[in-house]
């Protein structure tokens, strides 16, 4: 469509029809996402290798030939192989009382199998770099690349066709990125779920457009809405990066306890909290965030002993289903979300509302759009 | 699981002694999301390489920076996230 505010360099760049990514641990989700005009980027981190390939030729297969994107997460600092058993030898005792006591207090059973450390988030640099050669070998479309940084494999990445996409939150790790470059940054601000940087969005993505030349920037962060999408557009970005928006989807894998959660939920019911494994985050409140700060709880450890001391909790909880423990992160624009929907009615709903907002702008009465 | 792939330890004597910031982090457990850890502090010139092309990995220790309760005073930090001052 000549002149159509949505249509950006990022639609010519992947032949998509609008600038929406999605990211996301549900496969559905991404083929849903890509089906109905946008682009879904698989949350790969959480996958064993062999399971990640399985995931990507199943992506491949539902698609019919439109690219799509898998998202790993370069921890940028970890340790090297092993050391599960080591670590948790090293958690105090203070600390394994009060998980104990937690469990007794609320009669959650004994986790029936030994807490999957992997699935939960565990990784060091073999793990990752595994990973990293899955989605080499797949020729994955899109390599949208976490935390750390791409640069050592772009030229390897490149040869196969792969496009790399850079995540940051600081225009620091921006400049590296597009000096090295990559073909896309991701600007995260600190209204999202994962906790990239103290930057916000609104600040953020200006900053890194402006530096960023022709190379296209995706505006993260808090994007939950189609205005949001036409805000992103007017700071500059090529498209927005969306989490929390499809969590509660009804293509989503997530347990309906997660979703009901979800969809109750106001930006006020998230809080920014390290006991989950030790690294500050916006998750959903749960039992789990108010023992832990309640007066007698001990301070979280740092990353990873804190998931460690949590992990066959978590695993007895998602078993168990547990409902007031069951918890997930989520972005500021959590409150948005008000429902289950279909993908393809979600992203509709973004283009149909961003649409209206920038007709809105060049008419003469403002159109009023949302809630 | 599979066997580890074949790390190569080395040592860069351009990075040793050096102060750098490294703008770490790591999937964060259960969430599906990522979490930022900041470190600073002086590079040993030992590394680690992974894989081909090879990965890098720098120890840094003598933190002046670290992530609230983090316990140690070394950390592996990613090549491509560490930041020095002429940066």
């Amino acid at each position: 469509m000549p002149g159509d505010p949505l249509h950006t360099k990022l639609c010519d760049m992947l032949g998509i029809q609008y600038p929406v990514f999605a990211f996301t641990p549900s496969r559905e989700v991404v083929a849903a996402v890509i089906n109905a005009g946008a682009f879904a980027v698989l949350a790969g981190t959480w996958h064993e290798p062999d399971e990640l390939a399985t995931q990507i030729k199943w992506i491949r297969a539902q698609v019919g030939g439109k690219p799509f994107g898998v998202d790993l997460l370069f921890p940028a600092s970890a340790p090297p192989a092993g050391g599960i058993e080591e670590l948790m030898a090293d958690i105090p005792e203070e600390h394994r009382r009060f998980v104990q006591g937690i469990k007794e207090r609320h009669n959650i059973p004994d986790a029936k199998s030994a807490p999957e450390h992997y699935s939960l988030g565990w990784i060091n640099q073999d793990r990752a770099r595994r990973q990293l050669d899955v989605a080499l070998e797949e020729r994955v479309p899109v390599l949208a690349v976490g935390l750390g940084s791409p640069n050592f494999i772009l030229e390897a990445a490149h040869e196969r066709s792969i496009k790399v996409f850079g995540l940051v939150g600081k225009p620091r790790q921006a400049k590296r990125e597009l000096e090295a470059g990559v073909d896309a940054i991701i600007a995260q601000g600190s209204d999202a779920a994962g906790h990239t940087g103290n930057i916000g969005t609104f600040s953020i993505v200006p900053e890194v457009v402006s530096i960023a030349g022709d190379v296209p920037v995706l505006a993260a962060g808090g994007v939950t809405t189609g205005r949001h999408l036409a805000a992103a557009l007017c700071l500059g970005a090529a498209g927005v990066w969306t989490g929390t928006l499809w969590l509660a989807s009804e293509e989503s894998d997530k347990d309906p306890i997660i979703k009901k959660k979800l969809i109750q939920a106001d930006a006020d019911d998230t809080v920014h909290s390290r006991c989950v494994s030790g690294f500050s985050m916006r998750i959903l409140k749960s039992q789990w965030t108010e023992e832990w700060e309640s007066p007698e709880a001990p301070e979280p450890l740092s990353a990873p002993y804190q998931l460690l001391l949590g992990a066959e909790v978590h695993q007895s909880v998602n078993e168990n289903r547990i409902e007031p423990f069951m918890f997930e992160a989520a972005g500021q624009g959590v409150g948005f979300v008000k429902e289950s929907k279909p993908v393809a009615e979600i992203v509709a709903g973004l283009v149909d509302e961003a649409r209206a907002v920038f007709d809105g702008l060049t008419s003469e009465s403002p159109v009023r759009t949302g809630g | 699981m599979d066997a580890p792939i074949p790390a190569v330890a080395g040592f860069d004597p351009d990075a040793a002694g050096k102060r750098a910031e490294c703008d770490g982090g790591a999937p964060v457990a259960g969430t599906g999301m990522a979490a930022r850890q900041e470190f600073t502090g002086l590079l040993t010139g030992q590394y680690v390489d992974h894989g081909d092309p090879p990965w890098r990995w720098y120890l840094m220790t003598g933190l002046s920076r670290k992530p609230a309760g983090y316990p140690w005073d070394a950390v592996w930090c990613e090549s491509g996230n560490l930041f020095f001052d002429d940066d």
